[in-house]
C-alpha cells in the first residue's frame, strides 16, 4: 500500500466503525477514532508486514492511544501510562490501532452482557449476544468494520464469540504471546488472541504479536510464529474427533455443520479417528475454581489508591476500599471475586484450588494421550449452541458458564486452539474448532486454511 | 445452603467489597449454586491418580532471571494525571481509621 | 522479674539485599530519592504489569543462606500473600510460602548468659518490600511513597532459641556482621535495610512446652531491641502473675514511652490466602551455580577471629575488635602484608585508625602500605609515637610518603650520635648540680636529663638513644 492508500483506508475504517456504532462494540467515540487513525496513518512505519491494516484492540489491553477501561466503571477514563507489548508490535509492523473494543467487564463473561458500558449486539440479530468476553472484537470483525481485532482468552473468550459471530478466532499456546499489558484475569489461563475475517488475517496478526518478551516470565523464549503456506490437501494429517464433544443433546444444527466439516476434511485427504478425552466434563468446574481464584488476587490492585475511580466522600481507609470496589465492580465481577476469595481461604484451599490444579494435570494428560498416539489435531464444535438470546442466561451464572464447556479445556491445558465458521443454522453462524499441540499452531492453521477453502462458512448446515 | 449469608459477609470483608445487607441472601444463594457446582471436583477421584497428580503449571519450566541494572520502564503519563489523590509527590488516602501505624508493613 | 519464668524468643528479620535495582523490575533501589520517583508500571501495580526477578538478588539470597548454613533448595516457588494496605500496590506481596529458597540452617553467637549458643534458622526466603505509609505528613490522611515497593528482601526466621532479650540482641549483631561480611546487605536499621519482629512467650522455668507467643513489631533501632523485648516479657509476666493468661496479640513498641501497646487490627485472623504465583515459573537453581555462590563466600567472622588469634598471636578481645567489620580486618591484614608486625599494627588499627575513621564517615583513609611505613619508622627509632601520630593525620588528610611527610613536618627523630652528643653536652653542662647528684647515685635523674635533651632538641632527639649517651657523658 502507498501512504495515500493507507490514509484513505484509515478514513474508510473510521467511517465503517461509525456505521457499526449501533452494535456498541467500540468503546472509543467514532470522532476520536477517526482523528487518531488519520494521525496514525501519517506516522506509521511503511515497511511493516501489516502496513496500514486497522486492528481493533479489546479494552483490557493497555494502549497509549486510547483509555483502557476493561469494560468497568472502576477504570472509567483510565489512561494507561504504558503500552502492552502486543500493541507495540502491531504498531511496529505498521498496523493502525482502530479503537478499543467492548467486552464483558474484566473479561469475565461469555456474552458481553456484563460490560459497564452496555451490552454488544450480535451483528446479524440484535436480540442475540455476540458471545464473550471478546464480543466487541468479534462483532467489529463480523460487521466488516475491521479485518482483525485483538481479543483475550481465559476460558474461550476469543473462540466462542468468533463462533457466534461467524469469524475466525485463534488462541495461541499459553506462553506464545506476551501478556505484558494484558490486564490480568486468570494469569495461568490468560492469552491474547486474534479475531479475523479470514484465517490468513487472523494468523498474520498472531504471527506479528507472538514471540519472546523479557517483560513476561510466562512467555516462552521462542521466535514469533512462522506462518505455514496454504496447503492443497491434508494428506498425512490425522484428525481426532473426541466423543465427549458430541453429546447426545448437542444442538442438531451444530452437529450437522460439524459433520459436513469432517466430511470435507476427509475429502481433503485427512485421516479421521475417533478419540476420547475422558475428563472433559470436569473442565468447567475446574475452570471456575482457578479463574476466580486468580482473579480475586489480580483484581485486588483496584482499590482507588493509585489509579482508576475512587468513591467520593470516604473518610476511612476501609470505606475507601469497600465503596470504591463495591460501586466500581459489576455484579458478575464481584461474584467471581467472592468465589475466588472463598476457594483460596483458609480451610478450603486443598478442597478446591489444589484439587482443581490436579484436575488440570488430568485434562492435560487426556490431550497428551491422544496426541501421543499419532493424532495431529483434534476437531470439535466450538460451542454447544449458536448465539443465544440476550438475557437468556444472565439469571443463572452456571448456565452462562456452560457456554465455555468446549473451549475451556484448551485454556486449562495451555494447548492452542482456533475456531472458524463452518456453516449457519437459520442464519446464525456455527464455529468448528481445531485443537492443536503445544507450539504447533502452524499445523492447526494449515488445516484451517484448507477447510476454509473447501467449505463455505455461510452455508446453511 | 453451602454458603451462608454470614460467610458471604466474612468473604466480602476479606475481599474489601461492600455488600448491601439486603443483597446478602441472594448473593449467598448464587454463591452456593456455584460452590455446589464446583464441588463435583471433590467426587472426581480420577481413578486414584487424581489425588496424587502433580498440579499442572503451564508455561516455561523455570524463571528467567534479569540482570541487576537500573533500567526502569518510563511512564508516559505523569502520576498526577491518573492518581485519584496526589499531593507533594505522595499518594493520599484517608487516615487508617481502624488501623494503627505499623500494621502490615514488612 | 520473678526467677521462676523463662523467656522464649524467636526472631524474624527482614534484610534488604544490596542490589541497585528492585526485585521484580528495573527501578532503582537508591535510598532517599524524592517520593514516587523510583517507580514503574510493575512496582506501581498498574493493570497488566508483570514481575521479572533480579538475578543478583537471588545470588545474594543464596549466599546469605549458605553463610547461615542452610540447605539451599534447587527448586523453590514464589507465592502471593494477599492482603490490602495502601503501600502494597498489587494488593498482594510476592513472597515464598511452602517452598522457600532455603531451610534448616543455624548461626552461632556468643550469649551473655550461656556462652556460645547455636540458634536454629528455620528458613530463608525471598520477597519484595512494600512501600512506605507516612501518617503524620497530612492531617487526617496517610501519605504513600512507593519508592521502596518492590525492593528485594530476604526474611530470616529463627527457631525460638533465645532465652533473653540480651541474647536476641547478641544474635542480631552477629547476624548483621555475617551478612555485612558476605556483602548481602548494609544491615542499617536506621535506613530500614534491617528490620526485626520478635515472637515472645514465657513459661515456667524447667518447662518444655511453649507458652502463647505475642509478636512485637516496630523495633526500629538496635538499641531498642533489648528494651522492647524486656518490656514485652515483663508485660506477660505481670499478666500471668496477676492471675490472667497471655492471649495471642501483636504488640507495637513505642520507643519514646518504652512501652508496648496492642495493635488494633480490623480482624484478628489474617487469612493471606497464599497460592503459588502464577506470573512466575518455579525458581530452579543449578547445582554448580549454587557451588559458584558458595565459592564467593569470604572467610566468615568467627573463623577469621580464631585465625587472627592463632596466626597473629592476638588476644580474643583484640581479634574481636579487628574482625568486627570485614573492611577493617582486610585493612589490618594489608598492613601486615606491607611488612608491619602484628601487635604494633593491631594497636595502631584499633587506636588511631578506627578513631580517625569514626570522625571521617568510616573511611580508612591511610593506605595500608603507608601505615606500615609509619610503623616501621617508629620501630626504627626515626619517629617518636607523638611524631608518628602527626604523620598519620597528615597522610590521612593529604596523602604522601610517610618519611617525606615526617621530614616536612620536622618530626624526624635524631639518633645520629654526633648531633645527639652535642645536645647531651649542652644539657650536662647546663645542669652541673644534677650531674653531680647523678654521679653520686641518684639514678632517677636520668629521666630529668632525657627530658632536658628532648627540650633542647625541640623533641627531635631519639629518647631511646639519649640515655646511653647521657650515661656515658655523666660517668666521665
Amino acid at each position: 500500500m502507498t501512504e495515500v492508500e493507507v490514509l484513505a483506508a484509515a478514513k474508510a475504517t473510521a467511517t465503517r466503525l461509525s456505521k457499526a456504532k449501533r452494535l456498541n462494540a467500540l468503546l472509543t467515540p467514532p470522532a476520536v477514532v477517526r482523528k487518531s487513525l488519520v494521525a496514525q496513518a501519517k506516522a506509521v512505519r511503511a515497511s511493516g508486514v501489516l502496513y496500514g491494516m486497522p486492528v481493533a484492540v479489546k479494552d483490557n489491553i493497555c494502549t497509549l492511544d486510547f483509555p483502557t477501561t476493561c469494560g468497568s466503571k472502576i477504570l472509567e477514563g483510565y489512561q494507561s501510562p504504558y503500552e502492552a507489548t502486543v500493541v507495540t508490535r502491531l504498531k511496529a509492523a505498521g498496523a493502525l490501532i482502530a479503537g478499543k473494543a467492548n467486552l464483558d467487564e474484566f473479561a469475565m463473561g461469555s456474552s458481553t452482557e456484563h460490560s459497564a458500558y452496555g451490552r454488544v449486539l450480535h451483528p446479524l440479530d440484535r436480540t442475540r449476544v455476540p458471545g464473550g468476553s471478546s464480543g466487541g472484537s468479534a462483532a467489529l470483525v463480523a460487521a466488516g468494520a475491521v479485518p482483525a481485532a485483538l481479543g483475550s482468552e481465559t476460558g474461550g473468550s476469543v473462540r466462542q464469540p468468533a463462533a457466534f459471530c461467524g469469524v475466525v478466532g485463534i488462541k495461541p499456546t499459553y506462553g506464545r504471546v506476551s501478556r505484558y499489558g494484558l490486564v490480568a484475569f486468570g494469569s495461568s489461563l490468560d492469552q491474547v488472541g486474534v479475531l479475523g475475517r479470514s484465517v490468513h488475517d487472523a494468523a498474520r496478526v498472531l504471527s506479528v504479536i507472538s514471540g519472546r518478551d523479557q517483560r513476561d516470565n510466562t512467555c516462552e523464549d521462542r521466535d514469533s510464529l512462522r506462518l505455514p503456506t496454504v496447503p492443497e490437501r491434508l494428506e498425512g494429517f490425522v484428525i481426532g474427533i473426541p466423543k465427549e464433544y458430541f453429546p447426545v443433546d448437542l444442538h442438531p444444527g451444530v452437529r450437522r455443520a460439524c459433520d459436513r466439516a469432517i466430511r470435507a476434511l476427509k475429502d481433503l485427504g485427512a485421516a479421521i479417528r475417533d478419540v476420547s478425552l475422558p475428563h472433559t466434563a470436569y473442565a468447567i468446574p475446574t475452570y471456575y475454581v482457578i479463574a476466580p481464584a486468580e482473579a480475586s488476587s489480580n483484581l485486588a490492585r483496584f482499590d482507588g489508591v493509585r489509579y482508576g475511580s475512587r468513591a467520593a466522600g470516604v473518610t476511612t481507609l476501609a470505606d475507601l476500599y469497600r465503596q470504591t470496589r463495591g460501586a466500581g465492580f459489576g455484579p458478575e465481577v464481584q461474584r467471581r471475586i467472592l468465589v475466588g476469595t472463598y476457594v483460596l481461604s483458609s480451610g478450603y484451599y486443598d478442597a478446591y484450588y489444589r484439587k482443581a490444579q490436579q484436575m488440570r494435570a488430568l485434562l492435560a494428560q487426556d490431550f497428551r494421550n491422544v496426541f501421543d498416539r499419532g493424532v495431529d489435531l483434534i476437531f470439535t464444535p466450538t460451542t454447544p449452541t449458536v448465539a443465544f438470546k440476550a438475557g437468556e442466561r444472565t439469571k443463572d451464572p452456571v448456565a452462562m458458564y456452560l457456554a465455555d464447556c468446549f473451549t475451556a479445556p484448551a485454556n486449562l491445558t495451555g494447548v492452542p486452539a482456533m475456531s472458524l465458521p463452518i456453516g449457519r443454522v437459520k442464519g446464525l453462524p456455527v464455529g468448528g474448532q481445531f485443537i492443536g499441540q503445544p507450539f504447533l499452531e502452524d499445523d492447526m492453521i494449515e488445516a484451517a486454511y484448507a477447510l476454509e477453502r473447501a467449505i463455505s462458512g455461510t452455508d446453511e448446515a | 445452603m453451602s454458603v451462608t449469608p454470614e460467610e458471604v459477609r466474612q468473604i466480602a470483608k476479606l475481599a474489601e467489597l461492600s455488600v448491601d445487607e439486603e443483597h446478602l441472601p441472594e448473593l449467598a444463594a448464587q454463591m452456593s449454586r456455584i460452590v455446589d457446582y464446583i464441588a463435583q471436583l471433590g467426587e472426581a477421584g480420577g481413578g486414584g491418580a487424581g489425588d496424587h497428580a502433580k498440579p499442572f503449571i503451564p508455561g516455561p519450566d523455570a524463571i528467567r532471571l534479569r540482570e541487576d541494572v537500573v533500567a526502569p520502564q518510563p511512564l508516559e503519563e505523569k502520576i498526577s494525571d491518573f492518581a485519584p489523590a496526589f499531593r507533594d509527590g505522595f499518594f493520599v488516602v484517608p487516615k487508617l481509621g481502624a488501623f494503627d501505624a505499623g500494621e502490615e508493613t514488612a | 522479674m520473678s526467677t521462676a519464668w523463662e523467656t522464649v524468643i524467636g526472631l524474624e528479620t527482614h534484610v534488604q539485599l544490596a542490589t541497585v535495582s528492585k526485585m521484580f523490575c528495573g527501578c532503582s533501589t537508591r535510598f532517599g530519592a524524592p517520593p514516587n520517583t523510583n517507580i514503574c508500571p510493575v512496582c506501581l501495580g498498574l493493570p497488566g504489569a508483570l514481575p521479572v526477578p533480579n538475578e543478583l538478588a537471588i545470588a545474594l539470597a543464596v549466599r546469605a543462606a549458605l553463610a547461615l548454613n542452610c540447605a539451599v533448595q534447587a527448586r523453590s516457588v514464589f507465592a502471593r500473600k494477599n492482603y490490602f494496605y495502601p503501600d502494597l500496590p498489587k494488593g498482594y506481596q510476592i513472597s515464598q510460602y511452602d517452598r522457600p529458597l532455603a531451610t534448616a540452617g543455624h548461626l552461632s553467637f556468643l550469649s551473655p548468659d550461656r556462652g556460645v549458643v547455636r540458634a536454629g534458622i528455620i528458613r530463608v526466603h525471598v520477597e519484595e518490600d512494600a512501600g512506605k505509609s507516612l501518617h503524620d505528613r497530612f492531617p487526617k490522611a496517610t501519605a504513600v511513597d512507593l519508592n521502596r515497593a518492590g525492593v528485594p528482601l530476604i526474611e530470616i526466621v529463627t527457631e525460638p532459641d533465645f532465652r533473653s532479650p540480651q541474647e536476641a540482641r547478641a544474635y542480631l549483631l552477629t547476624l548483621k556482621q555475617v551478612l555485612q561480611y558476605v556483602g548481602v546487605s548494609e544491615c542499617d536499621m536506621e535506613k530500614g535495610s534491617l528490620r526485626v519482629d520478635a515472637n515472645v512467650s514465657i513459661r515456667k522455668a524447667g518447662s518444655t512446652a511453649l507458652g502463647v507467643k505475642c509478636e512485637v513489631k516496630n523495633i526500629n533501632a538496635f538499641s531498642y531491641v533489648e528494651k522492647a523485648l524486656t518490656v514485652e516479657r515483663d508485660r506477660q509476666v505481670a499478666v500471668v502473675e496477676g492471675g490472667g493468661t497471655v492471649t495471642q496479640a501483636t504488640m507495637l513498641y513505642d520507643s519514646k514511652a518504652n512501652t508496648v501497646r496492642h495493635q488494633r487490627s480490623k480482624e484478628e485472623s489474617k487469612d493471606y490466602r497464599y497460592f503459588p504465583e502464577p506470573d512466575l515459573p518455579p525458581l530452579v537453581l543449578a547445582e554448580d551455580w549454587i557451588t559458584e555462590q558458595r565459592g564467593t563466600l569470604p572467610e566468615l567472622p568467627a573463623a577469621k577471629r580464631e585465625r587472627f588469634v592463632s596466626q597473629y598471636g592476638l588476644s580474643q578481645q583484640d581479634a574481636g575488635v579487628l574482625t568486627a567489620e570485614r573492611s577493617v580486618a582486610d585493612y589490618y591484614e594489608s598492613v601486615l602484608h606491607a611488612g608491619a608486625e602484628p601487635k604494633a599494627a593491631a594497636n595502631w588499627v584499633m587506636g588511631e585508625v578506627l578513631a580517625h575513621a569514626k570522625d571521617h564517615q568510616e573511611q580508612l583513609q591511610v593506605p595500608a602500605a603507608s601505615l606500615a611505613g609509619i610503623i616501621a619508622l617508629v620501630k626504627g627509632g626515626t619517629l617518636s609515637h607523638q611524631g608518628a601520630k602527626k604523620v598519620f593525620t597528615e597522610v590521612a588528610a593529604r596523602g604522601g610518603d610517610p618519611r617525606t611527610v615526617a621530614e616536612a613536618l620536622g618530626v624526624i627523630q635524631v639518633a645520629d650520635t654526633g648531633v645527639l652528643t652535642q645536645w647531651v653536652d649542652e644539657v650536662v653542662a647546663a645542669h652541673p648540680a644534677e650531674a653531680a647528684r647523678f654521679k653520686g647515685g641518684d639514678l632517677k635523674l636520668m629521666a630529668f636529663f632525657v627530658g632536658q635533651v628532648m627540650k633542647t632538641s625541640k623533641g627531635k632527639a631519639d629518647p631511646k638513644a639519649a640515655p646511653r649517651l647521657l650515661e656515658e657523658r655523666l660517668s666521665r
